[in-house]
């Protein structure tokens, strides 16, 4: 048996705000096979993003282990596991190739060397040109695009993605879509992509979580079996249309 | 009417001559008490007269200042800044922090004489005091604006507590911090210049208080000039400073 990249045991996550106690994750049980790709989808504040800040180790859970190759997750290790978060969360004084160097400048690597790593990611996510303009001078995808290669700069196994489209129009959604497929099938890394919306988890994922409304659980673990590559015409196929339904039923029936 | 930058800076300019102008002839004319406020001319002639005097008391007054602001907006920038790293410390601290705030400092200062002596040990100490509180306190609502996204982002990807202030912290704030040294340098001029007048052996302040028990108002007002270019200084270096780092501020 083949080790999963990142394994949930009765996973269980309780927030206590001003004495009041929520609980956003219920028992969660859920292996991810190293170099799938795996959309978590569901209704506003079912805690799919609590999970993966969990995964990324930037909280422990109130209950149960959660384990990144066999190893419990007790921090951020960002060399396994790379985030991307919604916004691009970009230090705003540092040019692009800057802050896709950034994590390996926090682990100590020589200035000349982190640069040289981080224009060939900027050159993998397309943005090669662009390596020192600041931030500002970028646009919302450009930004998405550094912000995913920073996430991608240490090589980690696991990559996390939390809703990291969901501040970009359409257009921009699919491409950076096809960019991190690309991308995925280049490297094979293990993937979590936490959105909103169903095209995009059917069209990217190998398999798709769908948590029920808070307090967050498993409600359907659901293969998507489209031929990879993916194109942009399967999305009208009556097969991708049957998978968005069996999703939606259950977020519709989770908002009574 | 004051659309353009143009016109904004000539109604500015228009304005000192205003002020500068009235400063001149309304004393002159009888308007205002000679003995209260000189015109703009007698201080200036005074600056000029007594200038060996003000020359040999400048230094202390300026090193003072150097020193207080060294350790009042040093301290008072560092440790705000480990203050706002951590919500513990924030919630130890903040409460007794405002608190101290609301002391007037001033009367402190006859026990600081007594403690470090009329020369410049007293005026540091005062106005270090006097404007360390408040430096440490804009930091700290400075380092409360920022989104927190910027600091996660860096923990998820393995910044440790003082790569997080270094790296991201100091830099994301580094508006704030400009605007606490503006007031804590304001402070730091205000508290040695009032330590000096209170009781001292030299110094502009100390100058300004002789000149007044002596009812020489010209030479009052010369002092008063000096401070105000010292303070003037001060805030063309801030904006130096402020437009260096403006250009990151533009997303």
């Amino acid at each position: 048996m083949t080790q999963s990249a990142v394994s949930a045991r009765a996973v269980t996550q309780n927030f206590t705000v001003e004495g009041q106690s929520t609980l956003a994750l219920d028992a969660i049980d859920l292996e991810i096979p190293p170099g799938q790709f795996v959309a978590l989808v569901g209704p506003s504040g079912c805690g799919k993003s609590t999970l993966l800040s969990l995964v990324a180790g930037l909280r422990l859970p109130t209950g149960g282990t959660l384990l990144c190759n066999g190893e419990p997750i007790v921090g951020p290790v960002p060399q396994r596991i790379g985030m991307i978060f919604q916004e691009a969360n970009l230090l705003p004084w540092l040019t692009a190739v800057e802050n896709v160097a950034f994590p390996l400048k926090l682990r100590g690597m020589p200035k000349r060397e982190r640069l040289e790593a981080a224009r060939a990611m900027l050159d993998l996510t397309g943005l090669g040109n662009f390596a020192d303009r600041l931030p500002h001078q970028l646009s919302g995808g450009m930004k998405q695009r550094v912000s995913i290669g920073r996430g991608l700069v240490q090589d980690p196994g696991v990559l996390l993605l939390d809703e990291p489209f969901a501040a970009l129009d359409e257009q921009t959604r699919m491409v950076l879509g096809d960019e991190v497929l690309r991308i995925w099938a280049r490297t094979g890394k293990t993937v979590m992509f936490v959105t909103h919306n169903l095209s995009e988890a059917v069209y990217l994922a190998d398999r798709i979580i769908v948590f029920s409304a808070r307090p967050g659980r498993i409600v359907d673990d659901v293969p998507v079996d489209l031929p990879r590559p993916r194109t942009f015409s399967m999305m009208s196929s009556e097969r991708f249309g049957a998978l968005k339904d069996r999703i939606w039923a259950h977020i519709r029936d989770a908002d009574h | 009417m004051l659309r353009t930058p143009r016109q904004i800076r000539w109604a500015q300019a228009a304005l000192a001559v205003f002020v500068l102008a009235s400063w001149e002839l309304l004393p002159r004319f009888g308007v205002i008490p000679r003995l209260f406020v000189p015109s703009l001319s007698e201080a200036i002639g005074a600056l000029y007269e007594y200038r060996a005097e003000y020359l040999a008391h400048l230094p202390a007054t300026l090193v003072e200042i150097l020193v207080s602001y060294v350790i009042a907006c040093g301290g008072g920038v560092t440790l705000g800044m480990l203050i706002a790293s951590s919500p513990r410390a924030r919630r130890m601290a903040l409460p007794v922090l405002r608190s101290a705030y609301a002391v007037p400092m001033v009367v402190l200062y006859p026990v600081m004489m007594v403690w470090f002596g009329l020369g410049m040990g007293s005026k540091v100490a005062f106005a270090t005091v006097f404007a360390f509180v408040p430096t440490l306190l804009t930091t700290v609502a400075g380092v409360a604006s920022l989104s927190p996204h910027l600091l996660e982002t860096a923990r998820a990807f393995g910044a440790n507590r003082w790569q997080r202030i270094l790296y991201v912290q100091v830099p994301a704030s580094l508006p704030t911090l400009i605007a606490a040294l503006r007031l804590g340098g304001a402070l730091v001029i205000v508290g040695v210049t009032v330590a000096e007048m209170l009781g001292a052996v030299e110094g502009l302040g100390f100058l300004i208080t002789r000149h007044r028990t002596l009812l020489n108002s010209p030479g009052v007002y010369g002092g008063i000039i000096l401070v105000l270019l010292i303070t003037s200084a001060h805030e063309v270096l801030l904006r130096r400073l402020e437009q260096r780092v403006q250009k990151f501020r533009e997303s």
